[in-house]
């Protein structure tokens, strides 16, 4: 299962906005394929500075940095195709 | 209205200091005398001094003049501030792990070089750098 995985700050607004749809864009593929994660940036920093998230909101998918900001669902459905397709 | 050397003696930042921080727009005088020095208001101490303990944290100007137009915005909240500190302490963090990662680069370097006597080219430590690392 492929984790993807949001860098968040609690209080952000701007960091909370649109989360709720990419959730359900993620987890649309269906079970066992993604591993929706939401992790407080702060109680994560060290994982986060391994990936190389430098702002926030950030996202991971599959243990590597893949947007420094919240991707739209277009951008978002167009990363994630390609492990569905691999 | 407070000169130049008083606000450097409020802030202990020199003169030469506060005029780079004027060319940057970070602060400016309230007015000029009529021999033309420089003339501050009283909140120009407590900017230099915010100014001077933002470089402390690490903050460049860039992100002190953020901090200060945040400062000024009613729109603003504090959770802004947060932020801008939070993304400064993932520089500070990642800036880290690289000065890290090249210290023990040097550590390998250092423990593969065990012949003080050696003449300069069977140097281990140079011709280690000539060779090109993968991983």
């Amino acid at each position: 299962m492929v984790k993807v995985e949001v860098f968040y700050l609690p209080g952000c607004s701007r960091c909370i906005t649109g989360l709720d749809e990419l959730e359900g864009l993620v987890t649309s593929f269906g079970p066992g394929v993604f591993a929706w994660g939401k992790l407080d940036l702060l109680q994560n920093i060290d994982y986060a500075v391994k990936l190389g998230v430098l702002s926030s909101p950030a996202m991971a998918i599959d243990g590597k940095l893949a947007f420094a900001s919240l991707p739209t669902p277009k951008q978002l459905r167009a990363a994630l195709g390609k492990f569905v397709s691999a | 209205m407070l000169t130049i050397g008083k606000i450097a003696e409020l802030s202990g930042l020199t003169t030469d200091a506060i005029r780079y921080y004027e060319k940057e727009g970070l602060i400016s005088p309230a007015t000029k005398s009529d021999a033309g020095y420089r003339l501050y208001n009283d909140d120009a101490a407590p900017r230099l001094l915010f100014i001077k303990q933002g470089q402390q944290c690490g903050f460049r100007l860039a992100d002190i003049r953020q901090l200060l137009t945040l400062k000024t915005l009613t729109a603003s909240c504090c959770s802004d501030v947060r932020k801008v500190a939070i993304e400064k302490k993932l520089q500070l963090e990642a800036k880290i792990r690289d000065m890290k990662a090249m210290s023990t680069a040097l550590d390998a370097l250092i423990l593969g070089c065990n012949a003080e006597d050696q003449p300069i080219d069977q140097c281990t430590i140079l011709s280690s750098l000539e060779v090109e690392h993968h991983g």
